[in-house]
């Protein structure tokens, strides 16, 4: 009977949408940003924002600069490799004054839970005070340490423990306490 | 000595390595750069990007796998090396692929990384270059190595696979004669900044598939 199929298509199309529902899942690294959309495509197309990257634009700052910087075990101190990085980071908030940005440190080496929030904010404000020597006007900046909440992901083998021993910058068109 | 199709495919590859050595394309070079930077106080000249095919740009694409974040993928046969980011994207690089580059494939970590590093040009090459001097001093305009090189530890020993940045920009996103994975000098230094000491590389098979066991593979460049 065409009603009875017409049901029954229209219940197996709310069902194929329940099964995508269900296959989105939000990585624990997207914390640092909201979560993005669930990405669709394939491996290699252009991602969502750099089909043509503009000039002075979060993904030049992504793409061209980076936002990371990373640290030794147990140690806030910025080695060249950072400050490398960190030059860069400011040529470029130099030359884009209407960016704010906010430094979010992180860490999981070894130690209690404070110790690790301490560190990272250590890490944080080492960095921030790396981009005011450079010229970023410090009005323009807050640090802030998370500990080990927020890490790329929990983690015991070196190559995942180094990424979480970070400091990123995320531009910001406004403030906020998050 | 056994004769396998690689062999052979190596063989011809050191011929056309060979012919290219003794003829510089320098009409060819002049436009693929575009004057000179200073880095790390050497002065070096400047990928002309605009003479290269828009593919083998850095650029943020796509990239769906379960490699953890901060992960480094080479895709050999197609050229691309990959930093994977957050929310299933990468940083997509060109390359060109030596054919140490095809000697050794699985996963690593870069253990050791190095500025305007000096060149040792492996013994087989001297063979076929006599004319090539015992090492070539980081920062030297004939050092094939340009601004960085990244080495590729396994357990702690060496593997002999390298990523560098190359004289030859021409040749990127192409097989080349010598060398291992080589990028764009502003590529090279660019990851070099992205990947912190015991970052996790996985290198996919391409004709490595048939290649020596990793004891077997020396140090190359």
């Amino acid at each position: 009977m065409p009603a009875s199929t017409g049901y029954k298509s229209r219940l197996l199309a709310a069902a194929m949408l329940l099964a995508l529902t269900a296959c989105t899942t939000t990585d624990v690294a997207s914390v640092e940003e909201p979560p993005a959309a669930p990405m669709t495509g394939q491996t290699n197309d252009p991602a969502p924002g750099f089909e043509s990257v503009k000039t002075g634009s979060e993904e030049d700052f992504i793409l061209n600069v980076g936002r990371r910087i990373y640290f030794a075990q147990d140690s806030a101190k910025l080695d060249s490799v950072a400050m490398a990085t960190l030059d860069n980071q400011a040529a470029w908030l130099n030359r884009n004054p209407s960016w704010l940005i906010k430094l979010q440190g992180f860490a999981d080496d070894s130690g209690s839970e404070s110790k690790m929030k301490t560190l990272s904010q250590q890490r944080a404000d080492a960095t921030m005070a790396y981009l005011a020597s450079k010229g970023v006007d410090a009005r323009r900046m807050w640090a802030r340490g998370y500990g080990n909440d927020r890490e790329v992901r929990d983690c015991t083998e070196r190559s995942c423990k180094v990424q979480n021993r970070r400091v990123v910058a995320n531009l910001r068109a406004q403030r906020d306490e998050s | 000595m056994e004769w396998t199709r690689r062999n052979i495919l190596l063989g011809g590859l050191a011929l056309l390595g060979a012919g290219a050595f003794q003829k510089p394309v320098y009409a060819q070079a002049s436009s693929y750069f575009a004057g000179t930077a200073v880095d790390n106080g050497v002065t070096f000249r400047v990928t002309n990007f605009a003479k290269i095919d828009k593919q083998w740009h850095r650029q943020v694409v796509k990239y769906f796998s379960s490699e953890p974040i901060g992960t480094v993928v080479v895709d050999t046969r197609h050229h691309f090396l990959y930093l994977i980011m957050e929310n299933k994207t990468a940083i997509r690089y060109g390359v060109g692929v030596g054919r140490d580059g095809f000697k050794w494939f699985g996963r690593a970590t870069i253990d050791a990384k190095s500025l305007w590093p000096l060149w040792t040009p492996p013994p087989e090459m001297r063979k076929r270059h006599p004319e090539l001097p015992e090492s070539v001093a980081g920062g030297s305009p004939k050092n094939p190595l340009g601004p960085r090189a990244m080495y590729l530890h396994r357990d702690g020993v060496d593997t002999g696979y390298r990523f560098h940045g190359t004289l030859e920009p021409w040749s990127i996103g192409k097989d080349a004669s010598s060398g291992c994975i080589r990028m764009f000098n502003e590529d090279a230094i660019d990851l070099y900044q992205r990947c912190p000491i015991g970052t996790a590389v996985q290198v996919l098979p391409h004709i490595a598939d048939q290649a020596p066991p990793v004891t077997e593979v020396n140090a190359v460049e």
